[in-house]
């Protein structure tokens, strides 16, 4: 009787406790990050140039309308499929290449591993200037070196040919997101219970069917979430292209971000809402449909 | 019992320092003491030294008075500036640039400058009296110095006079292109169409309307006529054959390698240019005026940056008193210098060093009267947009993209679209 009478008024006290200590985070979170989100979308069906900000009047679908008509958004959405799909897939792949290797003990396993997640600490427009520096066709390295290795006879010009611009770019976001991929993928096999090796190896499983039959299904939900977040990451990661090509040439790096970018850059504030909620609402239909495929696949 | 008596107003007093800190800090003037918060916009460590060098001078001579400066990464200051001033809060004194002054001003952001009742208005040169009003008839800054494009040349390339056309141009970077040397430090990248421009206006010449410099004096665009073509043709084939190929993507600090490295024989750039050819292992060098087009013209917009005052500043009077100390001669000078600026004082023609060596060149220029000063419409609102599609097209020209005919013809369709949004 005592004890159920006391228990509410604790509850009450100890949700009040929660709410409080709750509050500064939301509140923070509701100021930088919902205020600015919602203002956003507002902006998109305004007429928002900074050129005149004393009028600016709602114009329904107007910015929606005009990007969408442009050839440059269209060049930039298949640009952004490229650039994620590319990027993601060596990504991945090296990453976990790189986890596997990592879990092994050697000596000096830990300095090393701070070593290969040293580019992940810096800034992404920093990346960005030091590969356009690497990359450039007259004074970069990369040249240098192919030319004296014999491999190329001319120098390329690796940031100014359209050809060569996407797989520059990809290459350095590879470079920069294997080293993500090795740190998380390297933090689940570290979950997998050695026993269930153990186990396999007394059934006689080799190495490999060990990998597909206990490390993989056992990593596979982590692997998923990581994907997911690798994708959205880098399809809102316009840092490199930004600093090393800003899209071009002539629009052929182009993604959804510089474009915005290039959107908020020309004024226009209210065609670059409108972009960033279209990226918005393809992440969101991408999420979704992504969750749902591997959900399906569990069960 | 008592840690959560504690925690929750420990908790609400989080919260609320965190919505105080979002609000900012007001630039709160206790016991008389007046605190003024400026921004600059064109960031360097050297420069933002000297500015608070200047600043410390003004706080000397004004007791009472003490300003703050902020100084954002040049690649974002502008924005920042302007979501403080959308914000109205807390800035008095702000760097404006040439491309920045007629939104700013078109907002209301910005506080007319005295200039009857200010000593110093007398001593600046006519194009800085002129600079100052130029946005809105009213003087809503004072600039700091200008930005002029000269010809930086080799003298040890087998050049022994520098190209006066562009035609000549043409020629001596294509003589000296050989293997891995270059005629001539192209830009492709970030800011490429100011040149192609700068081409097509010499080959218009006379024609042009010095003071809407896309316009001729007919109102047709620069971009309509037979010689915007002639002058494009010339410019693809300065790329192609006196150019280095990966200079399709080359922006500013690529340009100035290029010839710094001697990689390339020619360059056109600002002044501040002058400091680092001087320090680079290029010896043999010189200046001289930008090319003229066949009828004998160059025409070519000044750049600018100056201080303005803003309109919702609670402490007006101090600001503008801090702008007016910084054009001063003594002071404005000593920023020309700096930072390599073609100075707004009429003292400084007396100075060595804006008479002399590279910067002849100007001199050179200035007295010259097929050199022709001219305005760009950065007040039209298409401006900040074509910045960045005219840059995407001469890339997509020079790598094939597109054609010349099509580039200009959708440059004049802009031109001729916004003349009609304006009047």
């Amino acid at each position: 009787m005592v004890a159920r009478h006391a228990k509410p008024a604790f509850t009450v006290r100890r949700a009040r406790f929660i709410a409080l200590c709750l509050l500064p985070g939301a509140v923070f979170v509701a100021l930088f990050t919902y205020y600015p989100m919602i203002r956003g979308a507002v902006i998109a069906f305004q007429r928002y140039n900074l050129f005149d900000l004393t009028s600016t009047p709602f114009v329904g679908l107007e910015n929606f309308w005009s990007v969408l008509a442009e050839e440059r958004f269209w060049t930039a959405l298949r640009n952004t499929g490229t650039w994620v799909v590319v990027s993601l897939f060596f990504q991945f792949f090296l990453g976990f290449g790189l986890a596997l290797l990592l879990r092994r003990q050697f000596r000096g396993r830990g300095l090393y591993q701070a070593w290969v997640f040293f580019p992940w600490a810096m800034s992404g427009f920093l990346i960005g200037l030091l590969w356009r520096w690497m990359f450039n066709g007259q004074f970069g390295v990369i040249n240098d070196l192919l030319l004296k290795a014999g491999i190329i006879d001319e120098r390329i010009g690796f940031l100014a040919s359209p050809g060569w611009a996407m797989t520059s770019v990809i290459v350095a976001n590879i470079w920069y997101g294997v080293t993500f991929f090795a740190i998380m993928i390297m933090a689940a096999l570290q979950s997998v219970p050695p026993e269930l090796y153990e186990a396999a190896s007394v059934d006689g499983a080799s190495r490999m069917r060990q990998f597909w039959h206990v490390t993989l299904p056992h990593i596979r939900p982590t692997l998923a979430l990581i994907v997911l977040l690798r994708i959205i990451w880098i399809l809102n990661f316009p840092d490199l292209i930004y600093s090393m090509t800003g899209g071009g040439p002539a629009g052929s790096t182009d993604i959804i971000t510089t474009f915005l970018i290039q959107q908020v850059s020309g004024g226009d504030y209210g065609r670059a809402g409108a972009v960033g909620m279209l990226a918005l609402g393809l992440l969101l239909a991408f999420s979704i449909f992504y969750l749902n495929v591997t959900r399906m696949e569990r069960s | 019992m008592t840690s959560s008596r504690l925690a929750a107003p420990s908790a609400l007093l989080a919260a609320a320092t965190l919505v105080l800190a979002a609000c900012g800090s007001g630039s709160g003037s206790s016991s008389g003491e007046v605190r003024l918060r400026m921004i600059e916009s064109l960031t360097s460590p050297d420069r933002t030294k000297l500015i608070k060098s200047l600043i410390a001078d003004f706080e000397k001579a004004n007791p009472g008075v003490t300003v703050e400066l902020v100084s954002p990464p040049l690649e974002s200051a502008d924005q920042k500036i302007n979501q403080i001033m959308q914000t109205k809060k807390d800035l008095d004194v702000l760097e404006v640039r040439d491309h920045t002054a007629k939104s700013m001003s078109n907002n209301g952001w910005l506080a007319e400058l005295p200039t009857t009742s200010w000593s110093g208005w007398s001593d600046l040169t006519d194009l800085a009296q002129k600079k100052a009003v130029e946005v809105g008839g009213k003087p809503y800054l004072l600039p700091y110095g200008f930005y002029q494009r000269t010809l930086f040349y080799r003298t040890d390339w087998g050049m022994t006079q520098p190209p006066t056309t562009w035609q000549e141009l043409y020629e001596a970077g294509k003589k000296m292109t050989t293997g891995d040397r270059f005629g001539y430090s192209f830009r492709g990248g970030k800011g490429g169409a100011d040149y192609a421009v700068m081409m097509i206006s010499a080959y218009n010449g006379e024609s042009v309307n010095p003071e809407k410099a896309y316009y001729l004096k007919d109102k047709r665009t620069i971009f309509s006529t037979p010689e915007a073509t002639q002058a494009m043709d010339l410019y693809l084939k300065i790329f192609k054959e006196a150019s280095p190929p990966d200079s399709v993507s080359w922006a500013y600090p690529e340009m100035v390698q290029g010839f710094t490295s001697g990689v390339t024989g020619m360059l056109i750039q600002d002044p501040e240019v002058i400091k680092t050819v001087q320090e680079s292992a290029v010896k043999a060098w010189s200046t001289s005026p930008i090319p003229k087009g066949p009828t004998g013209y160059a025409l070519q917009p000044v750049g600018y940056a100056g201080w303005g005052v803003t309109s919702f500043s609670k402490h007006q009077k101090e600001a503008i008193k801090l702008v007016q100390f910084l054009s001063e001669a003594k002071q404005s000078i000593a920023f020309a210098k700096g930072n390599s600026l073609i100075p707004i004082s009429k003292q400084a023609q007396d100075d060595p060093q804006f008479s002399q060596g590279a910067w002849k060149a100007y001199l050179e220029a200035q007295r010259d009267p097929k050199q022709v000063i001219t305005i760009r419409p950065v007040d039209y609102p298409g401006w900040s947009q074509f910045g960045i599609d005219s840059d995407r097209d001469v890339q997509a020209l020079i790598t094939g993209k597109k054609t010349i005919a099509e580039v200009l013809k959708s440059w004049d369709a802009f031109w001729a679209d916004q003349a009609k949004q304006v009047s």
